[in-house]
């Protein structure tokens, strides 16, 4: 042979008995050892490997996950990050042992608690009303606690928590952005639960809300439930339509070969995209649609590399050879054409549901993909468009949701790639 | 003579003579194949548009009642199905369309004021030309310098960040990068323009020639409009460039490095020809000609592409057309708007048949 | 370094760098190539033969490298050149001809560019035309007709694109001339006619040259010395009448012994015994002891010395080897 194969013909020869000592490892051990062989390609096969694991984890049970509902309107309207809705809180020495407003709840004989409020502030009103609620829904139960703050007034917010500490006051009710700015004034002061209930603490809606009070968090791990389903079924579908058609069309040839695949050509030459576009546009937007119409897209991708793999087996003299000892057609495309076909399917089917995502999610930017009471990624990211100015969150982390599940996959095929295919094997 | 028609003249005539000229000098081979291609562009064609009628007829929703929407009375919806010729049989509105395809025959848009199509394209085509054709540009000088340089300096830093690098890219979706790159230079930095081709205010100055800005600009002088273009052109050229370049370094990579390996390069190497000539000469035109087919194929990722970019950048092109056109059920226009697609996908797909024939002689003999 | 001898090669060892540890193609082998002569290399695949020769010119890339070694050509080692300094040697002064002419020249560039490629790389204040006319002169000499320079490699038949590759690689007169395989892709006839080219423009242009084969009948044909060998060591050198008269070296006897005589009778076909080691983890002691039917237990733990057996005849064989074996120079 010549000279530029990656061995010389000495160690060449020698492969045999590599590969056979190699048969009696384990398959974990194989996986092991082949990180010593393919080098970098391994990591990242095996990374992507991991995060695909991951992510179908969390598309299986987005619930375990996700603090709250994607549809519900948990939150204020655009939160950023990490920040803290500015609530009403209630703020306590550090030593209490209670948190929310109930907690102040006293049985009828005893003093009633003491709640300082700045004055000229609604706050007052917003704990009244809250008090008044609770009151009514304590006040028949057994126990006989009942809650009738008397509320203080103060000039200042200083004077206000001044008081807490001071004993004079059981508890103050403040805005909590307010207290936070000057807690370190206070150290003997901590900041309770909001008085209406809601989390006031940092860490609350860990990617912002939206704009109308979504979390973003959860919406985005619903979301992955949706792209992972849109990416495996239309690529399946179109694995179980194509494969066969290429292996027939390579296998039988002819006439029908040559005009199923001048069919195939000039789909696969058409932008993907606007072909989807047009067939959800007319069929409507609904998952199922969207999965036909991606599925269509990618048919003729392992039409032809099946076809093509098929067409080049056929010729091999092995096939040749088998036919003259009479083997039959069903029996050469089972054990000769078949498993050469499988790895570069495998490749294809990680690269194509990568690209179905990301189709998927164009369809649903553009407004013709689901429908918008759907928790996606791409309409997230359309709505996020309209506030570009004030809510940097609301695109960023679907995007990146998108970016890094897309990644995964074609990472996996890329590093496949360089596995499966001997011709770029060095070392 | 409407810009869409200068354009056509443009880049058709030149295309003709050098056809022809190749033609007439080239061996009995090569114009054999060009014959053979040409004959075959035809049915693509046939079978695209085949396709896009299917699309738009056959399958469940109805036109007309959408476009009109409640205001549409019985008899008016009668009155412009017959118009429109869709109660004729199946057969005859296939032969009119084909008809029509051929001879451009766009009809009129199905909304509020009835303008002809052509017109409609005539503005906007222009538009995603002027976006695609920089992007392609910029892709392909990142994406083979790229390619070839992670290819010769293989196994080491430069190639696996290299890789690194168009795989981030490819799953890059474009439309997020758009946006991340709006928020970034237009909404934090506030340097570059997030939407549109032009300040609406200098927009006016312009003597629409192309149609083409840029250009139009530059012929008449008129610097301030060109600075415009510009400025808005860059970050849609960057967004579109960016993604394509992925693609590119790839292919790239992939076929220098095969090429490198063949034992003519060893044979060449071992003459005393230097390693830098190999690689950026002989390697990287051998490589060039699997990669001229892929890059014609990449039109199809181009024109999908644009679609996404221009919705993100409110450029008034093609794709953005395609999108409104859709949500606002004008099927008439979505209509011509797919079949020219699929019109310049034939067409570039034959051109890089008849330039891969040009530069590879293995192919004409 | 000897008269005499225009290229003397001194421990050289190649390493290849695998997916399964270090194999040493080329393993401390020293050989001295003679001005004027034609030195025939022989031995069975994976030997060795090729990767010596590209070493001579330090071709090797990727994951094979020279690990050791003096490369003494010409009067300078050419293992001191630095990367920018050794193309200078390539073509001009060292030449190769390679085994498969069809995939040795580059598919989309015409016979003429390779040449005037070559020649103006070389010496670049060259003109096209003086280049051009060059190339001429030369494929003419060796019977190709200067119209076909504008042609394509795949238009050519297999035995003219075999005189191409010697017209590049006498283009500016290399003074050695390295032939790896050279018609091992070649049909007989075809085959007979380059040998006979060979000799010829050897005499005319006084070159050296390397042959590598594992076609005996060839060296026997044309060569002057046949150096022989196996696993990656070098095992009998000398003058091509002496070693295949008296081959000293047991293998180079087995070698010689299976080629088919059309004088045999039926059922007396030769085969050696065993097969060539792992050189990966080659057998310690003499390579070749598993399958020697000479062996003495000495052979199984000590390596043998390559040494002269009788003047100019070299042999890596214990059995020749007295009792006080030292490592020496080589004396051609």
């Amino acid at each position: 042979m010549t000279e530029t194969q990656e061995l010389p013909p000495e160690v060449a020869a020698e492969a045999p008995t590599w590969e056979a000592e190699l048969q009696r490892v384990g398959f974990i051990r194989r996986i092991f050892m082949a990180r010593r062989w393919y080098g970098a390609d391994w990591w990242f096969v095996t990374i992507s490997a991991v995060m695909v694991l991951g992510f179908i984890i969390v598309a299986m049970f987005p619930g375990l996950f996700a603090p709250h509902s994607p549809d519900d309107l948990v939150g204020p309207r655009f939160l950023a990050p990490g920040a803290h809705p500015d609530l009403p809180a209630l703020i306590l020495p550090s030593d209490s042992p209670d948190n929310e407003l109930i907690d102040l709840a006293v049985p009828s004989d005893q003093p009633r608690p003491i709640v300082a409020v700045v004055q000229g502030v609604p706050t007052s009103g917003a704990l009244n009303e809250q008090a008044q609620v609770i009151d009514n829904q304590i006040k028949n139960e057994p126990g006989g606690l009942r809650l009738r703050p008397r509320i203080e007034r103060y000039a200042t917010l200083e004077e206000a928590l001044q008081a807490v500490v001071n004993g004079k006051a059981t508890a103050a009710v403040v805005q909590s952005l307010e207290f936070e700015a000057i807690s370190a004034q206070f150290p003997t002061l901590r900041e309770g639960a909001s008085i209406t209930g809601e989390r006031s603490t940092a860490g609350g809606f860990f990617l912002g809300t939206n704009d109308i009070g979504q979390d973003v968090l959860s919406r985005l791990l619903w979301g992955t439930r949706i792209a992972l389903i849109i990416g495996f079924s239309s690529s399946l579908v179109a694995l179980f339509l194509g494969v066969p058609l290429g292996l027939f069309a390579g296998f039988a040839g002819g006439s029908l070969d040559r005009s199923l695949s001048l069919v195939m050509d000039s789909l696969y030459a058409f932008p993907g995209l606007i072909l989807a576009i047009a067939i959800t546009a007319v069929l409507g937007p609904s998952m199922l649609n969207i999965i036909v119409a991606i599925a269509v897209l990618y048919i003729p991708t392992y039409y032809r590399i099946v076809r093509g793999q098929t067409l080049s087996v056929k010729e091999e003299v092995y096939v040749e050879a088998a036919k003259s000892i009479g083997a039959r057609n069903l029996e050469i495309l089972q054990k000769y054409i078949f498993p050469n076909v499988i790895p570069s399917v495998a490749i294809i089917f990680s690269v194509n549901v990568a690209d179905a995502i990301l189709t998927g999610a164009g369809l649903s930017f553009l407004g013709l993909g689901l429908p918008p009471t759907i928790a996606d990624w791409g309409i997230d990211l359309a709505r996020g468009q309209r506030f570009i100015q004030t809510a940097w969150w609301m695109i960023t982390f679907p995007g990146l949701a998108i970016m890094l599940v897309v990644l995964a996959f074609s990472m996996m095929g890329e590093g496949l790639t360089e596995i499966f295919n001997p011709k770029l094997r060095e070392r | 003579m409407t810009p869409i028609t200068l354009i056509a003249l443009l880049i058709g005539v030149p295309a003709f003579l050098l056809l022809t000229y190749v033609f007439i000098h080239g061996s009995a081979g090569l114009r054999h194949y060009i014959l053979t291609r040409v004959g075959l562009t035809l049915p693509m064609v046939f079978i695209l548009a085949t396709l896009v009628f299917f699309v738009m007829r056959v399958l469940p929703g109805d036109p007309v009642s959408s476009a009109l929407g409640p205001k549409g009375t019985p008899e008016m919806l009668a009155r412009i199905r017959t118009q429109l010729g869709l109660n004729d049989p199946l057969i005859v509105q296939y032969s009119r369309f084909l008809g029509d395809m051929v001879t451009l025959h766009f009809g009129n848009s199905l909304m509020g004021g009835h303008r002809p199509i052509v017109d409609e394209m005539s503005e906007r085509f222009p538009a995603t030309l002027e976006l695609v054709i920089p992007a392609s540009i910029f892709a392909l000088v990142i994406g083979i310098w790229g390619g070839t340089l992670a290819a010769s300096r293989r196994k080491r830093a430069t190639d696996y960040a290299l890789r690194i690098y168009s795989v981030i890219i490819y799953s890059l979706p474009i439309f997020w990068l758009g946006l991340m790159l709006q928020l970034l230079f237009g909404v934090q930095l506030n340097i570059l323009p997030i939407s549109g081709r032009i300040d609406p205010v200098i927009g006016t100055t312009i003597k629409h020639i192309t149609n083409l800005y840029a250009v139009d600009a530059l012929i008449t002088g008129n610097w301030p409009a060109f600075g415009s273009v510009a400025q808005h052109l860059v970050l849609p050229t960057i967004t579109l460039g960016l993604i394509l370049s992925g693609v590119f370094v790839r292919m790239t990579r992939i076929n220098v490095i095969e090429t490198l390996q063949a034992d003519y390069i060893a044979a060449a190497r071992a003459r005393g020809i230097r390693e830098h000539v190999l690689v950026f000469g002989h390697a990287l035109k051998n490589a060039m000609i699997p990669v001229i087919t892929l890059i014609g194929l990449q039109v199809a990722i181009l024109l999908a592409g644009a679609v996404l970019t221009e919705t993100v950048f409110s450029w008034p092109g093609m794709g953005s057309y395609l999108v409104e056109r859709i949500s606002s059920r004008d099927y008439t226009a979505v209509q011509s708007v797919i079949t020219v697609f699929a019109l310049l996908v034939a067409l570039i797909s034959l051109a890089v048949d008849v330039v891969y024939s040009l530069v590879d002689p293995r192919v004409r003999y | 370094m000897p008269d005499d001898s225009l290229y003397s090669v001194r421990n050289l060892t190649v390493e290849y760098q695998t997916r399964v540890g270090i194999v040493k193609a080329v393993d401390d082998v020293s050989l001295d190539i003679r001005r004027g002569e034609i030195l025939g290399l022989v031995g069975e695949s994976g030997c060795g033969k090729s990767t010596l020769g590209k070493a001579l010119m330090r071709l090797h890339t990727g994951p094979a490298r020279i690990a050791n070694g003096e490369l003494w050509f010409d009067g300078r080692d050419l293992m001191k050149l630095s990367d920018r300094e050794m193309p200078d040697v390539r073509g001009a002064e060292i030449g190769m001809i390679f085994q498969d002419p069809m995939t040795s020249l580059n598919p989309v560039q015409r016979i003429l560019d390779h040449l005037t490629e070559t020649i103006q790389a070389h010496e670049p204040e060259t003109s096209g035309a003086a280049a051009r006319t060059r190339s001429e002169e030369l494929v003419e000499r060796l019977g190709i007709r200067r119209e076909r320079l504008n042609e394509y490699p795949h238009q050519m038949s297999g035995g003219m694109r075999q005189r191409v590759m010697i017209s590049l690689a006498l283009a500016l007169r290399a003074k050695l001339v390295i032939a790896d395989e050279p018609t091992t892709s070649l049909d007989v006839i075809v085959e007979a006619k380059f040998l006979d080219l060979l000799k010829e423009l050897q005499k005319e242009f006084g070159l050296t040259i390397l042959l590598i084969t594992h076609n005996i009948g060839v060296v026997a044909e044309v060569a002057d010395r046949v150096a022989v060998m196996y696993a990656a060591k070098m095992a009998e050198v000398g003058d091509v009448n002496d070693v295949f008269a008296d081959p000293k070296h047991p293998y180079t006897q087995g070698l010689l012994k299976s080629v088919p005589n059309i004088r045999l009778e039926e059922g007396e076909l030769y085969k050696m015994e065993g097969a060539p080691p792992n050189l990966l983890h080659p057998p310690i002691g003499c390579r070749f002891h598993p399958r020697c039917p000479f062996v003495m237990d000495i052979c199984r733990t000590r390596e043998p010395a390559f040494e002269p057996v009788v003047g100019g005849h070299l042999v890596s064989c214990l059995l020749y080897q007295t009792a006080n074996v030292k490592q020496e120079g080589l004396h051609a």
